[in-house]
């Protein structure tokens, strides 16, 4: 009367069989030949600048839009516009403005303008105009902003 | 004995054979994504409880189903845990918590995941529901084209938030893809390309085969694709034009112009820059570049032609979006002289415009390659319309394994990658294709790839698409409407949902905007009102009575009944106190972008004039809201009460400087 274990000793052996010829391999198949391509060209080709994040993008497109015209490309502050207005412009890409601000200080300056904290009313509020998110996003896109390299 | 052996064999193999379906469903992948993410997101949480949350969660299929929108069930959330799981902030995929944009998170439950991003919403298994498989159903939207799931519902040329969408759109309308392809919506579409009758007057033989060999290369701006012809089919071509006639009185005006005496150089140079010819063309590429370059057009044009052309525009190419404007024929004599001195190739050859001695045995064969090419399409469409490329209607959801891959083996087997390659190349697929060569650049494909794809099989259910706005045309019939056209307002204004998008500024309320004699001033002789654009208003030289005529229609057509004809009604005499008013203005910094005597920015609209040109209904609504104007609007909303934008309001209309404008310099340098 062996056959009961034997049964139920080869539905195990065929079960944990089972368990590890499926799908297993399907996980890390795929990443694997993506890091050796991703490797080779990185030594030849010189370094692309990464594409931002779309979070990023969006800040970025916000930014444009909205602050551009007086803060500049880069946010050093010299926008078109920037030469007509008295106070000039905040450099953003300043390091020591950048460590002294905390985000929320940064959005709180968007949001209510330079008025509303403190400053010249020349920089607007924008907290009617942009969405809390729009906010957030342009925020977050001024901290990518580095000093040009002298 | 064997036959109990037997017994237990098939005993055991019919056990283990049960076995299977539970195993594959207990080793689904999306169960290992559900443990790890239960992990990730206790590992997040900021409590215990909330912790606990993802630990006890349990293992499950997730979906959403939209019994409304076609019955979708989208699994995606299955795998997808943190889409619209806050703390997921930049987790890894699956993880990841979705970015804000338009419809999310709000609308999750009401659109789901596939009708934006494409897709088996029914998977469980990546690979099936990512198809990124040869020949799956219909992909995930590539996300370089992920606007493509706009345009499904968003039908509309231009759609909000989805720039490279609207603009692929736009691309397809001027390059005149609609000419050949039939698309829904665009059955009437007519190109602006001009008819060729004329085009024996207006350049010569060597002109003529230079553009027809690669017009991007004569003019950048061209909106002609580049049609791969060889010598021989030049030749034919040129025959064939050179062998039409045009009508007598327009061959008569050409003859005429050409007759008369030469204009004053340097008076044409100024007035060329006064009209603001650059805010349609081109000068050596500085300019808006919605129409040609002109820096070598007396190169390609005689001058008896660009003489009469410029008189008279309408009567060469009706479809055209150039003005007529009102120059008197000094005027017109003046600037051909200028651009005859100026606007030449000096490296052509002398003989670029001299005309073709026409063999008819080439001309005939012209003619039918006229017709095999499928030039008329565009530039003579007045017969019965033959669109002979193939429908664009259903091609966002066409099966990768219908797709004609010809020559071109090498690309992947995907929907996506084949029409970028079809766009950039057509004639790489297979000799002796049609489609002409648009020498887009990556973005310009991108953004029409993007159109291509937003073309779906599938109609998506009425209630899901954004109401179309149909309203009667506000073009008013008529002598204004003559004059309108005459004018040409609608290239680059739009009224109603009608028009080009060159100027920002609508003429749908202007009759609410502004007051009716300073609109008649300006459209006499139009200035500069914002120094920043280089789109600026042509001086158009209108009659006063022409003016006054469009300003009279504009004054009782163009309204916005929600703008107040006087904002002080009813108010209380306080509000109505510009001294308050300036102390409105000077606290807000309204002088970081607007000019107002001495100092101020240069972005708006300079202010010195404000009591002269706006009606203070359309100033007060505009302070209240100036986004509600135009979405895009970047005059911040202050968010001022009724008294300080009245107060505001009545300040701007103290604004009347002095009885000449005081940018007096009529259009301006550039």
């Amino acid at each position: 009367m062996k056959t009961p274990v034997q049964i139920v000793g080869t539905t195990l052996v065929l079960l944990s069989a089972g368990a590890c010829s499926r799908h297993k391999p399907a996980a890390p198949a795929t990443p694997a030949p993506a890091v050796t391509e991703a490797a080779a060209p990185a030594p030849d080709t010189p370094p692309v600048e990464v594409a931002l994040p779309y979070e990023l993008r969006l800040g970025k497109g916000v930014y444009q839009h909205y602050c551009q015209i007086c803060h500049g490309e880069t946010g050093a502050g010299d926008g078109f516009n920037a030469f007509n207005i008295d106070p000039h412009p905040r450099d953003l890409s300043d390091p020591a403005f950048q460590k002294a601000k905390s985000d929320g200080d940064l959005k709180d300056a968007i949001r209510r303008g330079g008025a509303g904290v403190g400053l010249s009313p020349i920089m607007p509020p924008w907290g009617r105009t942009l969405t809390a998110e729009q906010i957030d996003q342009v925020a977050a896109y001024l901290r990518t902003f580095k000093p040009a390299k002298p | 004995m064997p036959l109990r052996r037997l017994f237990a064999i098939t005993s055991i193999l019919f056990l283990a054979i049960l076995a299977i379906s539970p195993l594959k469903n207990a080793l689904r992948p999306y169960r290992g994504f559900q443990r790890e993410y239960a992990k990730l997101g206790a590992s997040r949480a900021k409590s215990m409880q909330a912790a606990n949350g993802y630990l006890q969660k349990p293992v499950a299929i997730h979906q959403i189903w939209l019994p409304e929108f076609g019955n979708r069930v989208d699994r995606c959330t299955t795998c997808h845990l943190g889409v619209q799981d806050a703390s997921m902030t930049g987790a890894a995929e699956p993880f990841r918590l979705h970015p804000v944009t338009y419809h999310t998170p709000k609308d999750f439950g009401q659109f789901g995941c596939t009708s934006c991003h494409g897709g088996q919403g029914l998977a469980t298994l990546e690979q099936d529901a990512h198809g990124d498989m040869p020949d799956a159903g219909s992909p995930l939207t590539p996300l370089k084209y992920i606007e493509a799931g706009c345009g499904r519902c968003h039908a509309s040329e231009m759609v909000t938030g989805a720039a490279t969408l609207s603009r692929g759109r736009e691309i397809m309308e001027k390059s005149g893809c609609y000419a050949c392809h039939t698309v829904k919506g665009y059955q009437a579409y007519r190109s602006e390309a001009p008819p060729i009758e004329t085009m024996a007057l207006k350049t010569g033989a060597e002109a003529l085969r230079r553009w027809l060999k690669d017009p991007k290369t004569v003019d950048p701006n061209a909106t002609m694709p580049r049609f791969h012809l060889s010598g021989q089919e030049i030749d034919e071509l040129s025959h064939y034009v050179f062998s039409l006639a045009p009508t007598r009185e327009l061959a008569a005006r050409i003859e005429a112009a050409a007759q008369q005496p030469v204009g004053d150089v340097a008076k044409g140079k100024a007035l060329f820059a006064e009209s603001r010819c650059v805010s349609c063309h081109t000068v050596e590429g500085k300019g808006n570049g919605s129409a040609p370059e002109l820096s070598k057009v007396a190169s390609r044009a005689s001058a008896g032609w660009l003489l009469a052309f410029i008189s008279d525009p309408h009567a060469f190419n009706p479809r055209t979006r150039m003005p007529r404007f009102n120059f008197s024929d000094t005027d017109s004599r003046n600037i051909v002289a200028y651009m005859e001195s100026e606007f030449k190739d000096f490296d052509a050859p002398k003989e670029m415009l001299d005309p073709l001695r026409v063999n008819q045995t080439l001309a005939e064969k012209g003619k039918v390659l006229f017709r095999q090419k499928g030039c008329f399409a565009c530039h003579a469409p007045g017969g019965g319309v033959d669109r002979f490329g193939p429908e664009l209607n259903r091609i966002g959801d066409k099966k990768t394994a219908s797709l004609d891959f010809g020559k071109r083996g090498e690309l992947p087997r995907t929907l996506a990658a084949w029409l970028e390659a079809k766009v950039q190349k057509p004639g790489s697929f297979q000799d002796g294709l049609k489609m002409p060569t648009f020498g887009f650049s990556p973005k310009d494909t991108q953004a029409v790839v993007t159109a291509l794809l937003s073309l779906g099989a599938e109609p998506v259910p009425p209630t899901f698409r954004p109401l179309a706005k149909a309203r009667p045309s506000m073009i008013p019939g008529g002598a204004v409407g003559v004059l309108m056209d005459k004018y040409r307002c609608l290239s680059c204004h739009q009224v109603g949902d009608q028009g080009g998008d060159t100027s920002k500024a609508p003429l749908t309320a202007e009759g609410s905007k502004v007051k009716h004699d300073w609109l008649v001033d300006y459209l006499v002789l139009s200035y500069t009102l914002r120094p920043i654009l280089t789109d600026r208003m042509v001086v158009l030289k209108m009659t006063k009575d022409e003016a006054a005529q469009i300003a009279q229609a504009f004054d009782t057509f163009y309204l916005d009944p929600s703008i107040p004809e006087d904002p002080f009604k009813g108010q209380p005499a306080a509000a109505n106190d510009p001294i308050e008013g300036k102390r409105v203005y000077d606290t807000l910094g309204c002088r970081a972008c607007h000019i107002l005597g001495a100092g101020g920015g240069y972005y708006g609209p300079p202010l010195s004039e404000a009591g002269k040109r706006l009606k203070p209904g359309w100033v007060f609504k505009w302070l209240k809201g100036p986004q509600a104007w135009r979405a895009d609007v970047r005059c911040p909303n202050y968010g001022l009460n009724d008294t300080d934008a009245l107060r505001l309001t009545s300040y701007l209309d103290t604004l009347v400087k002095s009885p000449t404008p005081s940018k007096g310099k009529p259009g301006g340098a550039r």
